[in-house]
């Protein structure tokens, strides 16, 4: 760095866009370091495996692509993910406006009550949904108890089982961005339209939707993302005949020892994920404030 | 941990001091490997215990055994385990592989360790039986008897628990409840077993490890299963209404083996070696409910508890082919996936 800046008027040097691009620059090379060292470099290396084992050629891909049970694996996954999503956000939507609405002391309590939940062990909590969704689980026990049911439901082991832990699991991470995008809205707007003679259905449409998707597509991408490549609550609360492919992946690496074939399924499902990214950043930006 | 091994290292240290033999140095260490829980810590408490105190030699313990890992420390070539308990079938695949350091024929010369357990590249750890376990408080007092039974959804209706992973145990059972005689089994005829295990696939609720096992039969979830009897062994104590048959008992066996290019490979072989010895084996079968994989072991055992082992049940026992497994290890582990993922 041997330019100097040419100092402005108010010496105010800092804020010229260049140097602060720089500055920030340096300040996150630590990190970046860090992820080329521990992330990239074994990725591409176990992309290298999927291409060159057994012997090199697509084969592994070949087989991916060439078998219904795998195909099955990331249709289910891809279900999984979804449905998911879906349930977490019309569960986090009255959540994350109830936090920005209620009274301070309220919303600090909730606050704290969904911070609490992701600072608890994930294996803790997922053995927990265990105990009460399985057949002799309080769940069953109780609605057995009042008559409701004669039979146990099947609540673990099967789809319900997943979708239950894993939305418990995500909402904070649905709730969070919601309510951050909710928080600034400032309700004359609505006021304001209503006033101009728009119906409660055009504000909806025209006005609160398109200032809160920036917010709804942030969770939901996020959600979408991290479900995509969930491990622990599947295999513990899911059936086999529902496996998702982060225990696919599992599967081949630590029982079949069949890395080739799972650096393929990996790097599919990482080709994915980039792409929902990119398809997100093209429509929402980085999930920033800026609605369009 | 780190600060065990310092306290360890410094005991060797003024030990071999003050004795002035100085034959261990305060270096020599050991990493041992296995499956955690309570049989990680009985192999504790009768191998490296003892060993420590006899050798000089501390013994680190690590785990879970992970196959995966397993196999990126000795392509990598940094291999920071030196002793791990695998399942039988992976140690033959494995030697096969070359991923195993082939051990001193000292070791296994002596005539002492049962040979089903033993080669140039293991020596027995435990020895294991899948027995039929049941809870008879959540079965109207009715007791199955044999593996056909777990597949008689009218007689014994509910749950029924299986292992999960692809292993030697549940499509033998599937072909014995199918009636298929025990000296034919082998080669396994795989579409026969899955679709005898198919008339209960949706009765099965699958075990991936022994406390969930334990887990699921003393709450009645699954009244019914395949359990290691070790395992059994443990409920019985405190639940009287789990009760267990030995009808053709399966017997497999973890085995004990170095990786190749451990790096304590000459203090593995001395563990190995008191590991698999008569009172090593002896004392490991005492805390676990195992049988000794060392055929001098029972007769230093109390005959009281010698009577509960596997080996007491022979006549009804049936061993899983170790060799047929790691042949098609592979073959039958895609498949078994791909049904359990149908």
């Amino acid at each position: 760095m041997t330019t100097v800046p040419t100092p402005s008027l108010a010496g105010e040097v800092d804020l010229s866009p260049e140097p602060r691009r720089l500055a920030g620059l340096g300040a996150v090379a630590p990190a970046l370091g860090l992820l080329a060292l521990f992330f990239v470099v074994p990725v591409v290396a176990l992309l290298l495996r999927s291409v060159l084992e057994p012997q090199p050629g697509l084969q592994n891909y070949a087989e991916v692509f060439g078998s219904t049970t795998y195909l099955k694996v990331f249709g289910n996954t891809f279900l999984v993910a979804g449905l998911v999503t879906l349930v977490t956000l019309l569960l986090a939507f009255p959540v994350a406006w109830f936090l920005a609405v209620a009274p301070r002391r309220w919303s600090a309590l909730l606050f704290g009550v969904i911070v609490l939940s992701m600072w608890t062990n994930l294996l803790a909590r997922t053995y927990a949904w265990m105990v009460l969704l399985q057949g002799t689980g309080i769940i069953n026990r109780m609605l057995m108890q009042i008559g409701l049911i004669s039979e146990p439901l099947s609540l673990i082991n099967n789809l319900v089982g997943v979708t239950i832990g894993m939305t418990y699991i995500m909402l904070p991470f649905m709730i969070l961005p919601l309510h951050a995008t909710i928080r600034t809205l400032d309700p004359t707007v609505f006021q304001a339209a209503s006033l101009c003679g728009a119906s409660r259905f055009q504000v909806f449409r025209l006005v609160f939707a398109p200032l809160v998707a920036s917010g709804v597509a942030a969770g939901v991408l996020m959600v979408f993302v991290m479900s995509l490549g969930y491990f622990v609550t599947p295999a513990l609360l899911g059936g086999t005949s529902n496996m998702m492919l982060a225990e696919l992946i599992a599967q081949l690496v630590q029982s079949l020892l069949n890395w080739g074939l799972a650096g393929a399924a990996a790097f599919i499902l990482l080709v994915v994920t980039l792409a929902i990214y990119a398809v997100q950043f093209r429509y929402f930006g980085f999930g920033g404030g800026e609605a369009r | 941990m780190k600060a065990c091994t310092l306290i360890a290292a410094s005991m060797l240290a003024i030990s071999a001091t003050l004795s002035g033999i100085g034959s261990a140095s305060a270096q020599d260490s050991m990493v041992f490997t296995s499956w955690g829980g309570t049989t990680q810590e009985a192999q504790k408490k009768a191998w490296a215990e003892p060993f420590t105190a006899s050798s000089g030699i501390a013994v680190k313990q690590d785990g879970p055994t992970d196959y995966g890992k397993f196999k990126a420390m000795v392509e990598s070539g940094n291999v920071n385990w030196d002793v791990v308990d695998v399942e039988g079938d992976f140690a033959v695949a494995a030697a096969k592989a070359g991923l195993l350091e082939p051990l001193d024929p000292a070791l296994t010369k002596s005539g002492d360790l049962d040979p089903r357990f033993s080669s140039a590249h293991h020596v027995g750890s435990f020895y294991y039986s899948f027995v039929l376990g049941f809870n008879k408080a959540k079965l109207g007092g009715k007791e199955p008897k044999v593996w056909a039974d777990l597949f008689d959804t009218k007689a014994f209706p509910g749950k029924r628990t299986f292992y999960k992973w692809s292993a030697p145990g549940v499509l033998e059972i599937a072909l014995l409840a199918d009636g298929v005689k025990p000296d034919k089994l082998y080669p396994l005829d795989l579409d026969r077993a899955f679709k005898k295990l198919d008339t209960i696939k949706p009765n099965i609720v699958w075990w991936s490890g022994g406390a969930q096992s334990q887990q699921l039969l003393a709450s009645g979830e699954a009244p019914l299963g395949m359990f290691w009897n070790g395992r059994i062994f443990a409920i019985q104590a405190e639940n009287p209404q789990v009760g267990l048959s030995w009808e053709e008992n399966l017997t497999a066996a973890d085995v004990l083996v170095i990786p190749k290019g451990a790096k304590n490979k000459a203090a593995a072989m001395k563990f190995l070696a008191a590991a698999s010895s008569a009172q090593g084996q002896a004392d490991m079968a005492v805390k676990t409910g195992y049988a000794p994989t060392n055929l001098k072991s029972a007769a230093l055992m109390d005959p009281k508890v010698a009577a509960t082992l596997p080996d007491k049940f022979t006549t009804s026992q049936i061993n899983l082919d170790m060799a047929y497994w790691a042949a098609n290890r592979d073959e039958i582990g895609k498949r078994w996936y791909e049904w359990q993922a149908k």
